[in-house]
This record gives structure tokens, sequence and C-alpha cells, in this order.
């Protein structure tokens, strides 16, 4: 076990040697000086601005209010990004609720309108404050501070050390134009600093003069990432789910549609009512079993209007249509699972009393079942008119062209 | 040690001009329509108190918070609060318009309901003039101790004055949440006594808070770019009015979302109708103008930090949110009188008026014998400092 | 006129002071030398208490959730309380590191690091339950919008959606908002270590941060922002976590007043397990200097503020209830306050509203052993007013056939054990790992830390 760590110890230690982190060479990078109070480093701040120096830099171990104006920075841009941001937000999540709620997937729920305003406005106000958040952080590290960057020579210095400390330090650059290595130190000195440094680059920079972006070695474990992701993905989503106990709803002691009970004796899942029973109020159909020829003839109870029409067509669409097709031709949606009923266009239907295929539908004939237990009879009875409609509608004759 | 610059003239003219025609107009209206007038006055009384107990809030959230920023302020909100002891005569015509505004004093009302006759051990007239001038009188009370001790440390310069404050308002806080609930609950909710809801006591305090903190503000630029205050005290100064306002805002409007969203979703009758009303007819225009007046237009407005340091926007954006208060109570109150249609006309403009007068009229006479700053604050000097300096976390 | 007043100082934030190496000294103590023996005894408590928790966890993943104690009636048991509970206790952290840092309370600073943390292993330890609750945590992806091959969106009109965003935005940004403070610290230990390891991982997570005025600026006015942006972030989360109940027709959840009290009591109760784990922590790091007796003070004002507001609400609530004439509100609060769980509802009251009220005394406000307890009492109590809220209103139905008793059963105390063992395990590794004070920000803060003239 700690073996192990001291082996990851020791690479460690071999790729810090390796990249140069702790030697340098004899190229200047920057004059430093550090300074003991806030107040002596504002001073040097606003001389090394003053002076014309564009390459300097103030480091201090923490935030020193005022240090704005000495060192003539702009006020930071930030707040335009996460206000910018943040209505990117809204706007996605306004956007976002509309499209899902109330235009791809609308669904009722709680008898609320598909997309309102009140009920979007907490997620509408999270996403706000995510984007602007998140991307606040990233912009203030990336973009404005140009962060992460570990190859900064003033890193792993003793004066770093002292301005994470106590101290409060400033450096100039030797690539500044008005750079003189001698002059600087003298000016630091006079500035009261209590100690000047030099600072040299490091000797190779293997992140800056290569590219590890092709190391044969990245773009394996790359390769690898990625099979390894793929492999995982495919487990889970296609055997791990399968597994116990991840398959135990769909395991329950229910019944499931195309499925024998194994609890009734019959087989069937479904109960019929008990013999003798009537629903609700609705009275009995007095000529079940019997043949066509012997149903009187009663005549439909309902008016001809526009919403029986509609009652019957969504009942006819819903009940009838998977095998007489959506006009009654026979045309039967179910690929050949079942035979195909005749048209209801032939002479012989047309020719039917409402009441005989009132009772085609309620007691069913050869190999249609009966529809008594599904649909309620006044809605049988709007089924009528719909096939009258129907007929009527697809063998029309000249004197319906004048109406 | 009296301020040594003198109010001009014209102030006390100006305030003197607002009451004597705001009273007119107001006497006219209860001639012309008792009823609407009444109503009317219901919105001018909690509008007063807002102002006067708001800046009370606002001093002892002061002392309690230790907050130095805002002390070379204090006078401003002290002088607002000076409108407390007059509530008592203020209150006074309400009593006779209690049949006039409220069902629930009708006895043949009562009788035939009993939602009203479970309310009557708390809705009945004896019991509510009682907890309004307990109210107001525990309002006095705070208000004296406070003030007094304020004022002699002007003398004394004695930093047990500001520990004795920081006690009082501590005890003042609690009382001043259950007063200001009791007085929503009385004078305005109970308007449609079938109606209730949780948070509004808390409605009432955000708007109280808010409408505090913009009088002060008002005041407070006004006097400042008028010159009456010390020239130390600059326009950075002004950037926590600013935060506060927008804030305070913020969370006036988080309350009424909470409110709103809360008897929308659940659609509850018992709730409902209380929306609904001001959802329909005239009012569904002025409830949604209100929301921008109230919360979206001063958000956008107030959300930049340079606007904060800006006077004038500041002192407009005051006198925007005082209005969009006044509007808010207009909107919890008229409904009550017509469901329909919104009633503005003459006899709502004296009311206004009239409360500016009486807050010039208060200014004028409190600065007349008090120094406008603190000067025996203790931390008086640290508020003033805090601002000349970059030298804060918040900028 | 004349401003002659003596300006008195306010009390200095590092009394007994100390120079930056001996403050980095103190604070970094914990990172670099061997954990003492209290903070393994410590460790081996929490992590048995998170075994525990995930042993029952198992269980229950493996059988399901009927290993609870949630019946038809009483749906919602431990598995929402808990969530409540620990949500709740997270936002403490936000408050003290941005709306103080908003109100410019200085206090906070020797306290906002640590209590950062907090809220996020808070959040952390919340997460799990509204997962387990769900029952199939693995298919919890699609609490998320995204495209599927059922084309099914999730319900926007769901206060539970509203929860999902929110929590996740809750724990994004704050998570954000503690990393963002740390880099310079992490910076600074870079410098300061010897070790190689540490320096790898120390080297990572500082992003080469360099103390740099030029970047200062920037993440002076990012911490602003984010800060700006916590604010309201920290009510909307349990404002919309009041939702999940108050938008319900359900009397006892369905009361307007439920989004600032919820607020107000997640204050609370964050403060209370702050001020616990802070009282432990640094007599156990010796840290009493930073933290110092001042800053416990503080908090219990804070804690008897907030305890008198959910006071307050307690109240509103029970006169709305009787003030309504609505008969079903008024059953709800006689039931709680005089019914079956009448023990639970008086707990509640003695522990938020009762006890906290002691700090109204100087002396008990400085009285560590006194104060222990009394937060400790609030930590109870507000599991307890959770409690309150979901069994006691849940327990009796509309219909009084299906009134039921709740009875948690011992996988759901293992479960609630072991979220305790998860917070105060990260919480060890955290002090440990860490540093659990921000330097830079108790530099800045200290005398004659700033320039005096310009």
């Amino acid at each position: 076990m700690f073996g192990f760590f001291k082996k990851i110890k020791n690479k460690i230690t071999e790729i810090n040697s390796d990249l140069g982190i702790d030697e340098r060479n004899q190229e200047l990078f920057a004059v430093s000086a550090l300074f003991d109070t806030p107040d002596d480093i504002i001073k040097a701040a606003k001389t090394l601005s003053s002076s014309g120096f564009k390459k300097y830099d103030i480091h201090t171990p923490y935030p020193v209010h005022g240090m704005d104006d000495p060192m003539k920075l702009k006020p930071s841009k930030l707040g335009f990004f996460t206000f910018f941001f943040g209505s990117l937000g809204t706007l996605t999540a306004i956007a976002m609720i509309f499209y899902m709620a109330g235009f791809d997937y609308k669904n009722i729920i709680g008898g609320k309108p598909f997309f309102s305003l009140p009920p979007s406005i907490p997620v509408t106000f999270e996403l706000t404050i995510l984007l602007a958040g998140a991307f606040t952080v990233f912009l203030v590290l990336i973009l404005f501070n140009k962060l992460p960057l570990n190859n900064n020579p003033l890193l792993d210095t003793e004066y770093m050390k002292r301005v994470s400390s106590d101290k409060f330090g400033a450096i100039v650059e030797a690539d500044d134009e008005l750079f003189n290595k001698d002059e600087i130190i003298r000016l630091f000195k006079s500035l009261g600093s209590s100690e000047v440094n030099l600072i040299y680059k490091f000797k190779h920079n293997e992140l800056t003069t290569e590219r590890p972006i092709f190391d044969f070695k990245f773009i394996t474990l790359l390769f690898l990432l990625a099979l390894i992701t793929a492999a995982v993905t495919y487990f889970s989503l296609n055997k791990l789910i399968y597994l116990p106990p991840f398959n135990w709803m769909s395991e329950q002691f229910k019944v499931k549609p195309q499925t024998q009970s194994t609890f009734f004796e019959d087989g069937y899942s479904m109960r019929n009512p008990i013999e003798g029973s009537i629903p609700r109020n609705e009275l009995p159909y007095e000529y079940r079993g019997l043949p066509d020829s012997l149903v009187k003839y009663m005549s439909n109870p309902l008016p001809v209007s526009k919403e029986v029409f509609e009652k019957g067509k969504t009942m006819y669409d819903i009940y009838c249509s998977p095998c007489h097709g959506y006009y009654g031709k026979g045309d039967s949606r179910l690929n050949g699972q079942f035979p195909n009923p005749p048209s209801l266009h032939t002479d012989r239907a047309r020719l039917m009393k409402d009441a005989a295929i009132y009772h085609i539908i309620t007691t069913g004939q050869n190999i249609m079942p009966a529809y008594d237990k599904q649909i309620p009879q006044l809605n049988r009875w709007a089924i009528v008119h719909y096939i009258r409609a129907l007929q009527r509608s697809q063998n029309a004759n000249d004197g319906d062209m004048n109406k | 040690m009296i301020n040594t610059k003198k109010l001009s003239n014209k102030i006390k003219y100006t305030g003197t001009a607002c009451l004597i025609i705001g009273a007119l107009l107001i006497i006219f209206s209860f001639l012309f329509d008792a009823k609407r007038a009444f109503y009317n006055y219901i919105i001018m009384y909690t509008f007063i108190v807002s102002i006067a107990v708001g800046a009370l809030c606002l001093i002892a959230i002061e002392y309690m918070s230790g907050a130095a920023w805002s002390v070379p302020f204090r006078r401003v909100n002290e002088f607002l609060s000076s409108a407390i002891p007059f509530l008592i005569i203020l209150v006074i015509p309400i009593i006779p318009g209690i049949h006039t505004l409220y069902h629930w004093s009708h006895k043949d009302a009562v009788d035939t309901d009993p939602v009203l006759q479970g309310k009557s051990p708390y809705l009945n007239e004896t019991f509510f003039i009682l907890r309004l001038f307990i109210c107001i009188l525990l309002w006095i009370i705070f208000y004296i101790f406070i003030i007094r001790n304020s004022r002699k440390q002007d003398y004394s310069k004695d930093i047990a004055l500001t520990n004795k404050n920081i006690k009082i308002s501590v005890l003042f806080a609690p009382f001043a949440v259950i007063t200001l609930t009791l007085t929503s609950i009385d004078l305005i909710m109970s308007l449609e006594a079938h109606w209730y809801s949780t948070i509004f006591g808390i409605y009432y305090l955000a708007g109280t808070l808010l409408s505090g903190i913009s009088a002060v503000t008002l005041i407070s630029v006004l006097l400042a770019q008028k010159g009456y205050f010390d020239e130390r005290i600059q326009r950075r100064h002004f950037h926590t009015f600013g935060m506060l306002m927008f804030a305070l805002n913020v969370f006036w409007a988080y309350i009424a979302f909470s409110q709103y969203l809360l008897i929308w979703y659940a659609d509850i009758p018992e709730e409902t109708f209380w929306l609904l009303k001001r959802m329909n007819g005239h009012w569904q225009y002025f409830s949604i103008s209100i929301i921008f007046i109230h919360f979206i237009i001063p958000f956008i407005v107030l959300i930049s930090s340079a606007v904060k340091t800006n006077l004038n926007i500041l002192k407009f954006m005051a006198i925007w949110l005082l209005a969009a208060h006044w509007l808010d109570l207009y909107w919890l109150v008229m409904p009550a009188f017509d469901d329909h249609s919104l009633a503005i006309g003459w006899v709502e403009a004296g009311f206004p008026i009239f409360t500016v007068g009486i807050f010039i009229l208060l200014f004028v006479y409190k600065y007349s014998k008090v120094n406008i700053i603190p000067v025996g604050d203790p931390k008086l000097k640290h508020g003033i400092d805090m601002f000349l300096y970059p030298d804060l976390s918040i900028d | 006129m004349s401003y002659d007043a003596t300006y008195t100082k306010e009390l200095p934030l590092v009394p007994e002071r100390s120079s930056f190496p001996e403050l980095d000294e103190v604070v970094f103590k914990p990172t670099e030398t061997k954990p003492t023996r209290a903070w393994y005894i410590a460790f081996i408590i929490s992590s048995t208490a998170l075994l525990i928790g995930a042993l029952s966890l198992g269980y229950t993943l493996y059988y399901g959730i009927g290993m609870w104690g949630n019946n038809n009636t009483v749906g919602w048991g431990f598995d929402i309380i808990n969530f409540v509970f620990w949500i709740g206790i997270g936002h403490a952290g936000t408050l003290i590191s941005a709306i103080l840092y908003l109100f410019r309370q200085k206090w906070r600073t020797g306290i906002a690091r640590f209590a950062e943390a907090m809220t996020i292993f808070a959040v952390m330890t919340a997460g799990i339950f509204p997962l387990i609750h769900v029952g199939r945590p693995w298919l919890a992806g699609y609490l998320f919008p995204y495209p599927n091959q059922h084309n099914v969106w999730v319900n926007f009109n769901s206060p539970l959606l509203w929860d999902v965003f929110a929590v996740s935005t809750y724990f994004i940004i704050s998570f954000l908002f503690w990393g963002l403070g740390l880099i310079p610290d992490i910076a600074n230990l870079r410098s300061r270590t010897k070790s190689g390891i540490k320096k790898f991982f120390y080297t990572i997570l500082s992003f080469g941060w360099r103390n740099s005025n030029r970047h200062w600026q920037h993440y002076e006015r990012a911490y602003l922002l984010l800060a700006g942006l916590s604010t309201p972030l920290v009510l909307s989360v349990h404002t919309i976590v009041s939702f999940d109940f108050a938008v319900s027709v359900l009397p006892g959840w369905h009361t307007t007043i439920f989004p600032p009290y919820f607020v107000a009591g997640a204050i609370f109760s964050g403060f209370g397990m702050v001020a616990t784990v802070l009282i432990v922590l640094r007599k156990v790091f010796d840290l009493k200097h930073i933290i110092t007796i001042d800053h416990l003070e503080k908090m219990n004002k804070i804690l008897l503020l907030t305890g008198t507001i959910v006071g307050y609400a307690y109240a509103m609530e029970f006169f709305t209830a009787w003030y309504s004439g609505y008969q079903f509100e008024q059953f709800v609060f006689i039931n709680r306050a005089f019914g079956p769980y009448a023990w639970a509802y008086w707990i509640m009251i003695a522990c938020n509203v009762g006890f906290p009220q002691l700090f109204w005394f100087k002396k008990i406000r400085r009285s560590i052993p006194v104060m222990m307890i009394i937060v400790i009492l609030v930590n109870v109590g507000m599991w307890f007013e959770r409690f309150v809220i979901i069994v006691t209103s849940l327990h009796r139905d509309f219909l009084p056939s299906s009134w039921a008793m709740y009875i948690p059963t011992w996988y759901d105390a293992g479960i609630f054990l072991g979220s305790f063992g998860m917070f105060f395990t990260l919480v060890l590794l955290f002090v440990k790992l860490l540093p659990s004070i921000s330097l830079t920000e108790l530099k800045a803060v200290t005398e004659n830390a700033q320039p005096k003239n310009h």
C-alpha cells in the first residue's frame, strides 16, 4: 500500500525534474523587490506606473484596496459578461420550457395551462443564476487571468513564497522596453525595498517547446478512456439494467398484456361481470342472442346533431376503425392479423335498419365480438349515426350536390 | 449646535400649500363620496405608517447591526419617523368609517355568515380600535425612547447612549413586526374578511421597509445636492442606499411572487377569489402594470453599480418606488371598493398631496430644532470615513 | 459643525494580533502535520456511522423502499425530512459567505470558508435523499430534460422538478464560490510545501495563481458578483423546497408564509450546525484566537433572530388557521399541537423558539457549554420541524378511513445516521486536507493590512 504511494511520489519527482522545475538558466526573467507595508507597495506601484513601465506587476498576499488607481488599471469588465450569460440563461430557460411543455410534449398536469409564466419562473431563475455564476468563474480564471498557467518563472521562487505569506512584492519583467537591470534595482532600493532579487527563467520548458497534446502516450490515454466510457455505457444500458435488482420492477406479480393469467383457472386476466348484472343507467339489451330478423325496429334515440356526429366519430375511430377502416371500407389496419371485414358501403349494409346495426355492435356478428361492455348504449347509437353519415358520404348521389 | 444653514422658506411654503390643498381636497372628497374617500384614507394611513414606522425600523436595524454607513443620515430617518405621534390623530377618521369599510362590522352580515362568526372574537369593533391604538402607542413609546437618546448624544457624546439604543432597538424589533402585521391584517386584509394569507404581514413589512428606505434616500439626496450635509458626504455614500432599495425591492417581489404563485397553484376557492378580483375587469391591467412599475423597471434601473452612485437617478427612483408603494396599497385596498373598475379621479388626488405636505412640514419643523447630522454619535466618523477612501471590500 | 466624538473601533478581528507568518502557521497546521488522536477517534466514529448508513442504504436499494416506514398515507417519511433538514443546514454557509459579505460584516471572514464547505457537504448529503426516495436512483437521469427515446419531457409544472434545478444549481455555484476562494490559499500552500506529492496536487488545484494584483482586481470583482448571485440563489433554494409542500392543497402544507419561513428556518438550522461544529473545531485545532468568542456571540445573536422569525411563522400559521375559518386547516393545527404527534410539535417549539430565547442574556451568549447545548437543541428542533410539517400533515388524511401513523424502521434510522456519518467524514477530511479558514480574507481585514493614506 505505502510502497505504491512511494512509487507515485518518485514518479512525480521524476516528472518535476524532467520539466526542469527546480533548474533555472541564466536568462533573466525579472527583477523583484519585497516591501514590508501596504503603503510602501502603493507608493512603489505609483512610481512604476508613472515611470512608464508596462510589464510590471504587484504581488500581494491579499487584495490591497486602492491599488487600481496607482497601477492605472481599468475597471474590470467582468460584470458585463455575467449580465450577458445571466440573460442568456433566462432566455434559454424560457425557450426550453416553452418548447418542451407548451409545444413538443403537451401534457395536462393538475389542470394547469401547458405553458404559463408563474410556474416557469423558478426554473428560469435557477438557470439564470447557474449560467451567470458558472461563466463568471470560468471567465475570470481563463479569459481575464489567463489561468491555469504553471510555467510562469515567478512560481516556486522564494519571492513567490514571501508574497504569498506576508510581504508585498513588485517586479519588472526583462521584456519591458524600459528595462534596465541596475536602474531598476536602484529604483526599488530607493523606494524602501527590504530585499531585491533577480528571477531567472526555467532551464527548459517542455510545456511551451513541445506539444504534449500530440504525445503518443496522451493519445493512447484518450483512446483508452473513450473505449472504457463506451464499454461502461454499453454495459450499463444494455446489460446491467436487466440484472437483479434493477429488473425487479419488470418482474412483478401482476397481469401483463398478451400473457395468460396463472391466477384464474380459465386463463383470462380480465373478469366478466357477474351473470345478470346490468350497467348503471342502462337497460339490459333484450334481443341478445336473437338473429337480426327477430330484432324489433326501434329508431335511433339520438338527434342528428354536430355533437352526436363528433361523439360517433370518436367512438368509431377508437373501436371500429381498426378493422373497418376510417371510412368503413373494410381496409383493416391490422395487416392481416385478423380477417378483414366486408365494406360498410355494400348494398346490404346500406339498406340495413339502424336498429340492426345497433344490434350487431351490441351482440357481435360472425367473428366480430360484442361491444356492449366497452361502449355505452347511447354511444353505440352515436356510432350508428356516424356510420350512416359515412355511407352517405361515400355514396353521394346527384341530389346531394344541390343541398 | 443647530444647523447653520437655514432651509429656504420656499420649502416651508410648499409644504403648507400641499397640506392645505390636500386637506381641502380630502374634505371635498368625503363630501362627494364618503365611501370612496374612506378607502383612500386607509391607503393614506397605511402609507404614512409605512414611511414613519419604516424609518424607525431602519434606525433600529442600524443600531442592531452596528452599521456605520447610515449614521450620517440617521437624522433623516428620525425626522421621517416623527410622524408617528401624529398617527394618533390621523387614525381617528378611520373609526367612524369602520361600518362603511368593513363588512364584518355589520351585525346582520355576521349573523348569517358562519365564517365571520368564527372570526368575530378577533374582528369586532372594540378589539379592532383597541389594536389600532395599542400599535400606535407602542410605536410612540419606542420612538420617544430611541429619539431621545439619539438627541441627548449630540451634547453628551456618550457611548452608553448608543448601547442603550441598541437594547431598545432589539426590543423594538419583535414589536415592530407584530404591530405592522396586525395593522396590515386589520386595516387591509380584513377589508375582504373572508380572505386570508399567512404571508400578508410580511408583504406589508417588505413594502414598509422599501418605502422607508426610499423616503430616506429621497430626502438625503435632496439635502446632499443642496449642500445641507457636510461636504465630505459624497456620491459614494449613497451607494448603499441604492443597494438597499434594490435589495428590498427584490425582497418585496419575492414575497409578492411567493404569495401569488402559491395561491395560483393550489387554486383553492377560499383564496383565489381575492386574486381573481384583481385579475379581472380593469384590475388586470392594473395588476400587470404593478409588476412592471414596482418590480421590473426599478430592478433593471437599479441593478447597475454605476446608477447607485448617480444621485439624480437615485432621487428619481426613490420617488418612483414611493409612488409604487402607494399603487401597491391601492391595489390591495381598492378592489374591495369596486371590484370591476379602477377608481381614479380627483377624489384620490388629495390624499398623496396631503401626505407630502405632512412630511415636508414635519421635516421643516424638525430641521429648525435638531441637528441634521447626529454629531455626537461615536460611529459617525467611521461612517463618513468609510467612503472617503476606496478602502472598501465593496465599491 | 464639528465631529469631535471619539470613534470607538470595532473589535479587532484578530485580537491577539498575530503576524502573517504566524497566521499561516496556525491555519495550515492541520494540513502540514499528522492527524491527532482526537481526529482519528472522530474519524473512526463518523466513518462507522457512514458505513452503517451505506449498509442500510444498500439493503434499501436491493430490496426497494418497502424497507422504510413510509406507508400509503404517510408517503413522505425520513427521506424527505432528512432532505429538507440537510438542505437547510447548507444555507448558513452561503449566508455567511455571500449575504454577510454584501453587508460588509467583516466578522464573517474567520468562519466563511468553513461554513461554505459545510454548505457543500450538506447539499451533497441532502442530494442523496431525493435520489433514493425515487426508488430506482439509477434512473434518476430522467429528472433532467434531455431528449430521450420516449419523446417525453420533464414536467415543468412540478415543484419537484424545480428542486432538481435549484439543488443542482445551488451545489454548482456554492462549489465554484468555495473553489474560487480556495485558489489563493492553495497557491500559498504550494509555495510552502516541501512534499512532492502534495505539491503535485496543490499545483493542479491552484491553477498557477501568483497573487498578481492584475489578477486580484478581476478576482475580487468575480467574488462580488458571485456573492450577488448567491444571495438570491440561497433564498430561492429553500423557497423552492417550501414550494414542494406549499403548492399542494394539503392543510398544514399550503400556506403562503412557507417560502420566507423555510428560508429563515434554513438559516437558523444552518447556523446551529455551523456553531456546533465550530465550537468543537476551534478547540481541537486551537483556533480560539481566530474563531473568537465574539464570533460565536454574533452567531448566537443570529440564532436568536432567526429562531424568533421562525416563532413568528409558527404563530402566524396557527393564527391564520384559526382566522381562516376553514375547518380542515383548523383541524390540522389542533391535531399538531394536541394530537398523537404532539410530543414532536412541542419538541419543535421548545427547541426552536424556546431555548434560543436564552440568548437574550449576554452571559449565556458567551458561555461555551450552554451555547453548545442550545445549538445542539436547535439542530434537534429543526429536524423535528420537518418531521412535524411532513408527518403530522399527512397522517390525518381527508378521508378518516386512511388515517395512519408513521413508524420509521431501523433502515430509516440507519440511513439517517449514515447521513451524519457522511457529513462529518467529509468535514473531517476537509479540515485536514484544505485550509479551513480563508487566509487571504483574514489577512485583508487584520489591523494595518490596508493602506492608510492615498
